[in-house]
């Protein structure tokens, strides 16, 4: 079995990454990152920022509810503390951005372009902040601009993170192909608000974003469809808790899956879910996944 | 890692004591830390419980909650042979100390964690501790204090044991019965004298910084947490000047004068 996933100019040990936010840097648990194919950074924007105030989470029968808001270090601070210390990880290194400018995201990529890290995944999709965010990615001629900026910015593998809220992501990711982007990651968290039960408002930042097992179906839904509409490889994300989950996405589609909110959990998920992934693959004698990758598909 | 329950009780109405046999645990705890517990099987509840450890002996590990919701009423059903799952021991220890005058203030629930510190403290510092509790039958774990020999004094809202009124009041007397012969400072400072330590709800632990200003109050800050690991950023107390305190890694235990309550 050749576990082994390229995206771009990117080559991944094993197809299976920690999600954005939900692994802080990968550096809190080397060990599980060094045996992923990657990690993904917590999302980093040019100012520091502090978040949103507490509480920042919410759960309930099928995931939970987060607010944080991008709450990160800065660009800056990033490449100067953190970069030295991601640089030494085994795994691949993918720096997940936010602007809240089209612009920004230039002025991110440009900046990331001297520093020891494998990709870029483009956030056009946060749910948690008041400008850009989600809604940049919920128009096509937005990511497009914003993709094309980074392409022309970086030399690195762009990876574009698409929202599914009040959009459809099939064409938010052909505008993403068209403007040069080498993979999608879908789908980030979707729209939620959580009351506390006495008529008010439960997160600090009212509005927040949901994620967890409640998520797979309409994420593996979003990942058939788009898989089938671009060339570009597609990463799976949302409500992965097991291999099975996993498979399922590379099942629809997939080529890559993030392991998210089963992070929180169990600080070892991701690396539960390559294990399985791996035994399942040994069991069915699976050559490579193009066995697996998109068989929906095949049946239709 | 899973670890079996070797006793389960219930201590008074709402809360409950569990003794975990966790050998790896109680060689590397120290007061301040917390386990995450599951506290299902499957997915509903997701998300681990924070459970500061409440005391350590050989090779077990007391924990000591209140029933708040849904997570810890099934946690509340847990008996004796049942296995838990368990992640930790999780938060940066409390400042360990020496010589020193502590002060342990504990409302409610919050006396848990303090026992496990006055044991690890009491007997190269002077110790006191003050607990409050709505009403007697209410006040937690007085008899394992007492049997520290450290001076306890309690206070209850409705004066059916000990001081009528808020244990905020105990605490600031205690205090200054200290700064009145020695000097108060910070616990950075090698030539500072005293400490004080306070679990509780949030107001009791505002109205205890407010009353000893500026003498410093570390505080176990009792809250809900996403990861308990630092990994996800959504535990956050806001800092007085700016910016947050992730909880589950810089704390639980936190400078509460640095701290929006």
């Amino acid at each position: 079995m050749n576990p082994k996933v390229i995206l771009g100019q990117t080559a991944f040990v094993n197809p299976v990454l920690a999600a954005s936010g939900t692994f802080e840097f990968g550096l809190k648990f080397k060990s599980v990152a060094n045996r992923l194919g990657g990690v993904v950074t917590k999302a980093i924007t040019l100012q520091p920022r502090v978040g949103n105030p507490p509480p920042r989470i919410w759960e309930f029968a099928g995931g939970v509810i987060n607010s944080v808001g991008l709450e990160n270090p800065g660009l800056e601070k990033f490449c100067n503390d953190v970069v030295p210390l991601t640089s030494k990880l085994l795994c691949r290194v993918v720096v997940n951005i936010a602007g809240f400018t089209v612009d920004e995201y230039g002025e991110l990529a440009a900046r990331l372009e001297s520093e020891s890290i494998d990709a870029l995944e483009v956030n056009v999709s946060c749910p948690n902040v008041k400008e850009g965010g989600a809604l940049f990615g919920q128009q096509p001629s937005v990511v497009e601009a914003i993709t094309a900026l980074v392409r022309r910015r970086t030399t690195r593998t762009v990876i574009v993170k698409l929202t599914a809220n009040f959009v459809d992501p099939v064409e938010t990711a052909k505008a993403a192909e068209a403007a040069g982007a080498d993979a999608v990651t879908l789908i980030n968290t979707l729209f939620g608000l959580a009351l506390d039960g006495n008529g008010r408002p439960f997160l600090g930042g009212r509005n927040g974003g949901v994620s967890g097992p409640a998520l797979k179906p309409f994420a593996l839904y979003c990942v058939d469809r788009v898989a089938a509409a671009v060339k570009i490889p597609v990463i799976g994300c949302g409500g992965i808790m097991s291999a099975t989950d996993a498979l399922d996405f590379l099942s629809a589609g997939a080529r890559m899956v993030q392991v998210g909110t089963a992070n929180l959990v169990n600080p070892e998920a991701a690396l539960n879910v390559w294990n399985g992934m791996k035994e399942h693959a040994r069991r069915n004698r699976w050559s490579n996944w193009d066995t697996v990758v998109g068989r929906i598909r095949r049946q239709d | 890692m899973f670890c079996s329950v070797v006793q389960a009780r219930e201590l008074c109405a709402g809360v409950s004591s569990l003794w975990l046999e966790a050998p790896e645990t109680t060689r590397r705890v120290k007061p301040g830390q917390f386990l995450n517990v599951r506290v299902s099987n499957g997915l509903d509840p997701l998300l681990r419980r924070p459970i500061s450890v409440c005391d350590v002996e050989r090779s077990r590990v007391r924990l000591v909650f209140r029933v708040v919701g849904r997570g810890t009423a099934m946690l509340a059903r847990v008996r004796a042979g049942d296995e838990l799952d368990v992640l930790g021991p999780l938060g940066r220890p409390a400042p360990e100390m020496r010589h020193k005058d502590i002060t342990l203030c504990g409302g409610g629930i919050g006396t848990a964690p303090l026992l496990f510190l006055a044991r690890r403290i009491s007997r190269a510092n002077r110790v006191q501790v003050v607990l409050g509790a709505r009403t007697k039958s209410e006040l937690l774990l007085v008899r394992e204090f007492r049997s520290l020999g450290v001076p306890v004094s309690l206070a209850t809202d409705d004066g059916s044991v000990g001081h009528q009124g808020m244990v905020t009041e105990l605490a600031e007397a205690a205090v200054r019965r200290n700064t009145s012969d020695t000097r108060h400072s910070t616990i950075d400072n090698p030539q500072s004298s005293g400490a004080v330590f306070a679990c509780g709800p949030r107001p009791m632990l505002a109205d205890l910084v407010k009353r000893l200003d500026p003498i410093p109050v570390f505080g176990f800050v009792e809250e809900r947490m996403g990861c308990g690991t630092g990994i996800c950023y959504c535990c956050a107390l806001p800092k007085k000047g700016g910016g947050h305190v992730r909880f589950c890694e810089e704390g639980p235990v936190v400078r509460l004068n640095e701290a929006v309550l």
